[in-house]
């Protein structure tokens, strides 16, 4: 069975960053997290996996994955999920990889049918992999960067999605595939994802459910539809103010 | 109507040239560009990335040279270019162009000092700028790195300002902001552009946010102008497929045979 039980969650510095989170993702669903620049939607998503420097925050509470504390599992185990289990996309992908390394060794590193690989690439509007592999990062734009990012995550078939601001920083039209693939994703294999982003009309296309972080709290997740229909809240007010103020 | 900015046939491409040992081909950058400015008033030029829109702000500022085409400008003032230049570009990273190691008042003032002497008259210019910016008092004796990135911005623009420009190039000054600074940084450049009279032209691929502050709209596609006009007339009634096909991206609504298409 596929569950993400996170509760009691609590990240601090010098002082609380976040209290009180506690959420659970299931299977077949994209969950997104909106908030504000500096609400602490980057920090909550490191945080699950312990990805926070250790010297400078603590966390606690506990993240329950496939029957597992996360936070009790050491440094290898925890790296070894993130190896195929739990993907992280991150919005800088380009300063993911080694400059001095082409993309073949990104690859190679899989081991993976060449089939299935040029066919990801052709999706994404890539180069196939014959050409892909020689090319280094500092030949690629940021939004091309991004698309083999997605693929090579994609080619480990992990079964849970964090994604950081996914459409910041990149093309519409990258913006609109990442939304096709991504849907995709979590409708085959019982997969899910979790994105956080200030992206509003993003965040209500691709979404099943949706919270949102502001003052270091966390609401609980809504279906789009009743989510944009809250008014408890007065920073999520003011927050959907000024999106439909922009948009009108 | 006094017309600012008179572009005609301009283009820009790169030549044969070899880079790290492998040849690249010419490259048509921008080809047959050609509109109008008026005085005080705001154009947005929206399209993707990859189009051409930085390579024709940078043109247009004096950057980079053009391949060929006309380009003049109108001025009020005359303007000693060694000085200043009266087109000025507000770039992305624009908290990067701040000194870290120096006060905001310092860069400010230096600014001012180009154009007036007398000191009086550069504290009320000063004041006069960082008010429009609702740029605190508390923050003026801070240094560039003591600043946020929204903050950064916003010394940018008083940077930009203190030179009085007649031109201003916002190269997609919203992009990696939260709706809340978007909506302050429409606002903000929307009072400059009437309390400074300053003409501006508006990058952004985001198009719903050019419709809140421009007056007129290029639609950019591979280095081509595909269509323009009146901001009201490019939203009520779309004619090239490009425009289209980005009004549809920006609600997320595009199929994967949208993004097949080839709009050449």
């Amino acid at each position: 069975m596929f569950n993400v039980d996170i509760g009691d969650l609590r990240i601090k510095n010098n002082k609380i960053l976040l209290e009180d989170i506690k959420f659970d993702l299931g299977k077949n669903k994209v969950f997104t997290i909106l908030g504000a620049n500096g609400s602490g939607k980057t920090t909550l998503l490191k945080s699950l996996t312990g990805l926070l420097d250790k010297r400078f925050y603590s966390v606690s509470g506990k993240v329950i994955f496939e029957g597992k504390n996360l936070f009790e599992l050491d440094q290898e185990e925890l790296r070894q999920l993130r190896k195929d289990k739990i993907k992280y996309l991150f919005q800088d992908a380009i300063n993911s990889f080694d400059h001095l390394k082409s993309f073949g060794y990104y690859f190679n590193l899989l081991v993976k049918d060449k089939t299935e690989i040029d066919s990801l690439l052709e999706y994404f509007f890539l180069p196939n992999s014959k050409e892909l592999f020689k090319l280094y990062p500092y030949e690629v734009s940021g939004g091309m960067a991004q698309r083999i990012n997605f693929v090579l995550t994609l080619l480990t078939h992990p079964k849970l999605l964090f994604l950081d601001e996914p459409t910041s920083g990149i093309d519409l039209a990258i913006s609109n595939l990442f939304l096709l693939k991504l849907k995709d994703f979590v409708n085959e294999s019982n997969n899910a994802a979790l994105l956080v982003t200030h992206d509003l009309v993003f965040a209500n296309k691709v979404s099943d459910k949706i919270a949102f972080l502001s003052d270091g709290k966390l609401t609980e997740f809504y279906t789009s539809e009743e989510f944009f229909k809250i008014k408890d809240y007065s920073k999520l007010e003011k927050f959907l103010n000024s999106h439909n103020q922009l948009t009108s | 109507m006094n017309i600012l900015l008179k572009v005609q046939s301009l283009n820009y491409s790169v030549e044969n040239v070899e880079i790290f040992g492998r040849h690249q081909d010419e490259k048509i950058i921008l080809s047959n560009i050609s509109f109008n400015l008026e005085q005080g008033k705001i154009l947005g030029i929206a399209g993707e990335s990859g189009g051409g829109k930085t390579t024709l702000a940078k043109i247009i500022a004096g950057v980079i040279p053009k391949t060929s085409g006309y380009l003049s400008f109108n001025f009020s003032n005359e303007w000693d270019k060694v000085k200043s230049s009266p087109v000025q570009i507000l770039f992305q990273n624009s908290g990067e162009i701040i000194n870290p190691y120096r006060t905001i008042n310092e860069v400010i003032e230096e600014a001012i000092f180009i154009r007036f002497k007398d000191k009086n008259i550069i504290n009320k210019e000063k004041e006069n700028i960082f008010n429009s910016l609702n740029f605190s008092q508390s923050l003026w004796n801070r240094k560039g790195y003591e600043l946020s990135g929204g903050e950064q911005q916003r010394a940018a623009l008083a940077r930009i300002l203190a030179v009085k420009p007649e031109l201003l190039i916002l190269d997609e000054p919203f992009s990696a902001q939260d709706t809340e600074s978007q909506l302050n940084l429409l606002n903000l450049f929307k009072s400059i552009n009437e309390k400074f009279n300053i003409s501006m032209i508006c990058i952004a691929h985001n198009l719903k946010i050019l419709k809140k502050l421009c007056d007129n709209i290029i639609i950019m596609y591979r280095g081509k102008i595909v269509e323009e006009g009146l901001t009201e007339e490019i939203f009520s009634s779309p004619k090239h497929p490009y425009t289209k096909y980005l009004l549809k991206a920006e609600n997320y609504d595009l199929s994967y045979e949208d993004l097949k298409m080839d709009f050449n």
